[in-house]
């Protein structure tokens, strides 16, 4: 069956990835602190007011979420460049999408580990309290997370290569995700708050088209990006 | 290489006419004058309603200028041919000139008819997205010297882009309605139509004018490129 | 009110213009310049052949 080999493939490069990070620490530790530290620099600037920080607590776990992220993306395919890595993991048989696809779960489980970390210390710092609805609110932030990773996975691939890698990627990245951000923040905060409106299911139905076009989109568009 | 070199000379592109530049903005300066003319001072808006003639046909001419990328990106990709990539890289450039343009103009506009140089409203925030996602093409463009990569990146960052723009038009409007009534541009006086028409379509041949002219210049910048390459291959 | 406003409309119709012909500025120096390159980097071709 040639969907299990590729499979096998994705699987292959995922594990690849995340075994590098674990044996390191060193880049998942330094991208989740600089996460935090986001949080703690915006509590600094927003608060002490207890309800005002309660306000800001989703936005500012978003931004947090962002501009960590974009560090996380870089970082899968810097490793693979600077070892010579890339050329030949570009020469292996099977499609191509596989090493998208392997690299897409790989910062998955990657950003997953970071967004708990981000997520719990921002739910203590701005003093939010956790609503009967909250297994929506973790999928609202699913949802989300995964828009990011699929866009940010897609960009890294090409700002990675440039001359400005760290300014490419979130000059690309950011203004795509403004959907993400307007639908997460949005829906969070309804959730949050009474949602006597229901509006949270309309931004979820958003988000996970916006989920599913991004992903049919870039699994396309990779093919002519991973070209030498 | 002689030959070589002859057939990148004779396919050097020709400078388009200044004449052609004079009679688009000539056409440009009857239309703004006619409009202006002709065009009485509105009830609430008083003469401020003038800027609509500029303001209008810039947006429209920004969402143009933005559709030919897509259009230029697809075909890229479909057909390989470099040709289409300078389109698209052309029309992405005059297009975020156009966008900018439509920002500024809108905040003069909007300052004294609602108070504000800025509010959040669905079409203005789409537009400033748009326009950074224009200005993110063009930055990408600038920062991969392969010619080939840099084609094939900047078509899937075009596309990409072009069916980002339809959500994120979508998600501010759903945003700004569930805190307050979007701002509506009062509906349009018949009046004042045709002055929009006749703007936009002189608009549209200074687009057209600066498309030309700077695919012309790309392809003498690619022309140069190789010509260098080939010197250095050729001579060392 | 009104004079405020013509204020505005001046500014507008004199920006497009400045930003139009700013634009029509960069695509000529823009093309002097390559054209000089163009010319230049041929022409050391030829003399190193």
């Amino acid at each position: 069956m040639a969907w299990r080999d590729d499979w096998r493939r994705v699987r292959a490069i995922a594990r690849k990835d995340v075994t590098t990070e674990l044996r390191a620490k060193a880049g998942f530790n330094s991208v989740a602190s600089l996460g935090v530290t986001i949080l703690i620099l915006l509590g600094l600037a927003l608060g002490p007011d207890a309800q005002a920080l309660r306000d800001a607590a989703v936005g500012a776990v978003w931004l947090a979420l962002l501009f960590s992220g974009v560090l996380a993306f870089n970082r899968s395919f810097q490793v693979e460049l600077e070892s010579g890595a890339l050329e030949p993991l570009l020469q292996y048989p099977g499609p191509r999408w596989t090493i998208f696809a392997g690299k897409l779960l790989g910062n998955l489980i990657f950003l997953t580990l970071m967004v708990t970390i981000v997520v719990a210390v921002g739910v203590v710092l701005f003093s939010v309290r956790i609503p009967s609805r909250w297994p929506t609110l973790l999928g609202v932030l699913a949802l989300g997370v995964v828009g990011l990773v699929v866009l940010g996975t897609f960009y890294a691939s090409m700002a990675s290569r440039s001359r400005a890698r760290e300014v490419l990627l979130p000059l690309l990245l950011f203004p795509m995700l403004v959907p993400v951000l307007v639908a997460a923040t949005t829906a969070s905060k309804a959730l949050l708050g009474a949602d006597l409106m229901h509006d949270a299911d309309a931004w979820i139905r958003l988000l996970a088209a916006y989920d599913v076009i991004f992903l049919i989109a870039t699994f396309l568009a990779f093919e002519h990006v991973i070209e030498a | 290489m002689p030959t070589n070199d002859r057939s990148l000379d004779s396919s050097l592109p020709r400078r388009t006419g200044i004449w052609l530049a004079f009679a688009c903005f000539a056409v440009l300066g009857a239309a703004q004058a006619y409009s202006i003319s002709n065009s009485p001072a509105e009830g609430d808006m008083g003469h401020l309603q003038k800027i609509m003639y500029v303001h209008v046909p810039a947006a429209w001419m920004t969402f143009l200028a933005f559709f030919v990328v897509l259009v230029f990106s697809v075909l890229y990709l479909w057909r390989r041919r470099e040709a289409y990539d300078l389109i698209a890289a052309s029309a992405a450039e005059v297009g975020a000139v156009f966008n900018g343009l439509t920002l500024a103009l809108g905040m003069i506009w909007g300052r004294p008819t609602w108070g504000v140089w800025w509010t959040w409203d669905a079409r203005l925030t789409s537009t400033l997205v748009l326009f950074l996602i224009f200005i993110g093409y063009l930055a990408l463009r600038g920062f991969v010297d392969d010619p080939g990569q840099r084609a094939r990146w900047s078509a899937a960052v075009g596309i990409i882009g072009a069916i980002n723009v339809p959500i994120v038009y979508m998600s501010v409007m759903w945003w700004r309605t569930l805190h307050q009534q979007p701002s509506s541009p009062s509906t349009l006086d018949p009046a004042y139509t045709l002055g929009l028409r006749l703007n936009a379509i002189a608009l549209l041949l200074v687009m057209i004018y600066f498309i030309r002219r700077r695919y012309e210049i790309a392809r003498l910048e690619r022309a140069a490129e190789q010509a260098a390459q080939m010197a250095a291959m050729g001579g060392r | 009110m009104i004079a405020s406003n013509e204020t505005f409309v001046i500014a507008a119709y004199a920006l497009t213009w400045l930003v139009l012909l700013g634009y029509v500025w960069r695509l000529v120096s823009k093309d002097g310049r390559a054209r000089g390159d163009y010319a230049r980097v041929s022409g050391r071709g030829e003399d190193l052949r």
